[in-house]
């Protein structure tokens, strides 16, 4: 459903993103991890048309996104590190806009949007402008928007950031819920124990290169870490035995 | 502790060059050139002026300095408006406050901090445009540096003062109504003292200098000309320190240099005493939303009512809630009145006698309208696509092409372009008595140029944009702007010179001197649809491409 094929993104000298392949299937739920700087948000901007690759191409739903870029966003829906949404509309207007922008019939639109905000615990503050709401409600708007127009496939920029334990918690089961139902989902998080009991897969990426993918079994092996938590594997892999000398700078 | 706030400017200045790429460094050198060669031009254009003034036969030294209190008192004015502004965002609203505020930093030396960079906003522009003016002043009086040095030393607390009238006022405003709805009440209130000082300005009719006779009676013209100019504002101190340089009196000058250094010591001693105690509570209420619900009614939008069910309708929809909903943009709306209201007030003043001359002022009327639909251009549509700001990655991963963007911010921009376009020209073919065929000649030419400069507009935005901008005047003020303008008013000059062919060959038909001629019609006009296919074109193709590759 999702498919990288040598992803490659150089920004001047610097490459960001290096021959990235990957696929997500259907109802799989991939964890993308790293240390800042890694390359995460900037395969993200690729695969949602924000970015142009300079090698490889991406395909959503079979379609070649930089062919039918289009076709491609209209199965995809995006929720960014940042919720930045247009400060002077409401909570209700901007749902509206997406779901027009997506094409959602008007009667589905005034169906879904009350069902949504009630979800998200936003209704009454859904005729209050965007500006007036804290970083947690836009990302939940952000989450609404996406599921207004019901995506075959979500790509996630550190969704639960902001966002208190009972919407954490709510989040978590929508994305299990539409993983049944067949979407596929790829999230970048920081939250090692999200992405633990989430994920099907997970791949960890340093430097732009992924350097270990695979159930977290197969991580295991990969580090040689048998029976240690992802937190372990990752540390490993990603220079851990460093982190000690870290703290003797404290 | 100011010291190191003080610093942290200068070295994010220094980074900033120090990192200047080769292609940034030539950029920029070519439009530092550029601006150079501006202030140039006014400089030639004051020297003629007050050349022209001081060769007036006895009065000539008084119509000088009347005209330097006149302009410095506009200075003053639109510093203290700039300063409106420039204060309530960088004192209320910067990016920085929430951390300077955390830190152990006194409150008095960030209000220091940020009202010395507010009143440097407010005035740097203002200030460097009056250094081409005092040069023609040494040059027409053969003065040498020193007198450019003592310029130098009164200029700074003459705008200082004068910002820290805006500084003032937004400090005391937010501390009695600590609220965001004052930040609106603010930008409502510049926006209009703007149009006011414009439209004063204007009114004053600054032209009476130069022509004497306008005046009824000698006596009245020398009052006019002996009273000072608002003698309790620092304009008139710095217009005496100036006189009394040039005359070589420079204990006077000294003296009233002191007082300058004196009152802003005394005004800022004053604030910052003042924002120990009240800085912090208008700041704090600013941060606070202002609530107000607005129920959505999930209907058929008027939009959409009127082109269907298309993203475009959408599109124009959130355009046109997000911009009336933001005073900093509606507000502008004010100053485009008072502009036009001005236009057509200097048109009307103008000494016409006969039919021919009302006639080519209407053609040339093209040209000025022009500019000043090129200056709507770049206050409301070149930064239309920046404006998106933040939010474009709501856009940018929806199912629409970016051309469907463009295509409805210049829907949206287009419509009242077109209707000031009609509006200019109209009223002053009105007020001018003009003939038929000029009169559709300029209408057709101004309708075409302010579709024109709409279409540059939003393709030169989508070349030039910036989604990081925290207001609408970083955008105008860009490189962007500077090469929109630019090509506007180059395409605004070629559109009068090929359409002066049909306008002469009209005239020399009115005067009997000649007939219509077909060839050079016909060139005229094939070069002018070659222009517009260009301008229409061009810059909407490169902006389309640049949108699309943006990261």
């Amino acid at each position: 459903m999702i498919r990288l094929e040598g992803l490659g993104k150089d920004f001047g000298a610097h490459p960001a993103v290096s021959g990235l392949d990957l696929e997500v299937r259907p109802g799989e739920i991939f964890g993308f991890l790293g240390p800042n700087g890694a390359g995460k948000t900037t395969t993200v901007k690729m695969m949602t048309g924000l970015l142009k690759p300079t090698a490889g191409r991406v395909l959503i739903d079979g379609l070649d996104l930089a062919a039918d870029p289009i076709a491609a966003k209209r199965a995809m829906g995006l929720v960014p590190d940042e919720p930045f949404v247009y400060p002077k509309l409401t909570g209700a207007e901007y749902l509206r806009f997406i779901g027009e922008l997506y094409g959602v019939p008007l009667a589905d639109i005034r169906r879904r949007v009350p069902e949504l905000l009630e979800m998200f615990e936003l209704v009454p503050w859904s005729g209050e402008l965007l500006e007036s709401y804290s970083h947690g409600m836009r990302q939940k708007l952000v989450l609404a928007g996406i599921l207004l127009h019901d995506p075959k496939i979500l790509v996630l920029d550190e969704p639960m950031v902001g966002l208190d334990p009972k919407s954490g918690r709510l989040v978590k089961d929508i994305f299990v819920r539409l993983a049944r139902r067949g979407t596929a989902i790829f999230m970048c998080t920081h939250v090692l124990e999200i992405a633990e009991k989430l994920c099907h897969r997970i791949g960890i990426m340093i430097g732009g290169r992924m350097v270990a993918c695979g159930t977290l079994d197969e991580l295991r092996a990969q580090s040689r870490k048998e029976g240690r938590d992802l937190e372990s594997i990752f540390l490993s892999l990603t220079g851990g035995a460093e982190y000690s000398t870290l703290l003797r700078h404290l | 502790m100011l010291g190191t706030l003080l610093r942290r400017r200068v070295r994010t200045f220094s980074n900033t060059i120090g990192h200047w790429s080769r292609y940034e460094c030539l950029r920029n050198s070519a439009f530092g050139a550029a601006g150079f060669g501006l202030l140039f031009g006014l400089h030639d254009g004051f020297y003629r002026l007050l050349k022209h003034l001081s060769g007036i036969e006895l009065i000539g030294l008084l119509l000088t300095w009347k005209l330097t209190a006149m302009l410095l008192l506009m200075t003053f004015m639109m510093v203290v408006v700039s300063s409106l502004l420039t204060a309530l965002t960088t004192l209320f609203y910067s990016y920085d406050l929430k951390f300077l505020l955390k830190a152990p930093v006194s409150l008095r030396a960030v209000f220091l901090d940020k009202s010395l960079e507010s009143a440097f906003f407010a005035s740097w522009m203002i200030g460097l445009i009056l250094v081409p003016y005092v040069g023609a002043i040494m040059r027409v009086r053969g003065l040498g540096m020193g007198y450019f040095l003592a310029f130098s030393a009164s200029l700074p607390p003459f705008l200082l003062l004068a910002a820290s009238f805006g500084i003032g006022f937004t400090l005391l405003l937010l501390y009695l109504f600590p609220s965001a709805r004052t930040r609106d009440v603010v930008w409502v209130f510049s926006s209009l003292s703007l149009t006011v000082v414009y439209g004063l300005a204007r009114l004053a009719q600054p032209e009476k200098l130069v022509r004497p006779d306008a005046l009824r009676a000698v006596a009245e013209y020398l009052n006019f000309l002996q009273a000072p100019t608002a003698p309790y504002l620092p304009s008139w101190w710095l217009a005496e320190a100036l006189r009394m340089a040039a005359e070589g009196d420079w204990r006077g000058w000294a003296s009233r240099t002191a007082g300058l250094w004196g009152a802003a010591a005394a005004v800022y001693g004053l604030l910052m005493a003042l924002a120990g105690r009240i800085y912090f509570i208008g700041y704090s209420g600013a941060q606070e939303g202002a609530l107000r619900r607005r129920e959505h009614s999930f209907r058929l939008l008027p939009e959409q009512r009127l082109l269907g069910m298309r993203s475009a309708a959408v599109l124009l929809w959130k355009e046109r809630t997000t911009f009336f909903r933001d005073v900093k943009h509606w507000s502008q709306i004010l100053l485009v009145m008072g502009l036009v209201f001005v236009y057509l007030f200097s048109i009307r003043r103008l000494p016409l006698d006969t039919a021919e001359l009302r006639g080519l002022v209407s053609f040339l009327n093209v040209g000025a309208a022009g500019f000043v639909l090129a200056a709507l251009g770049l206050r409301f549509t070149f930064p239309a696509i920046s404006l998106e700001g933040r939010s474009w990655w709501v856009l940018r991963s929806a199912p629409i092409d970016v051309s469907a963007v463009m295509r409805e911010k210049l829907v949206f921009s287009g419509a009242p372009m077109l209707l000031i376009a009609a509006t200019l020209a109209a009223m002053t073919n009105w007020i001018l008595e003009t003939d038929r065929f000029t009169a559709w000649l300029t209408l057709g030419a101004l309708l075409t140029v302010g579709f024109a400069i709409c279409v540059m507009g939003v393709g030169f935005g989508a070349l030039f944009p910036n989604f990081l901008v925290e207001n609408i005047h970083q955008v105008e003020s860009s490189v962007g702007g500077f090469v929109y303008m630019a090509a506007c008013l180059f395409y605004v000059g070629l559109t009068v010179a090929l359409l002066a062919a049909p306008m002469q060959m009209h005239f020399a038909e009115r005067f009997g001197t000649g007939v219509w001629n077909s060839r050079p019609a016909l060139y005229a006009g094939a070069g002018w649809l070659a222009l517009n296919a260009v301008a229409l074109i061009v810059p909407w193709r490169l902006g389309r491409r640049a949108l699309e590759n943006h990261e």
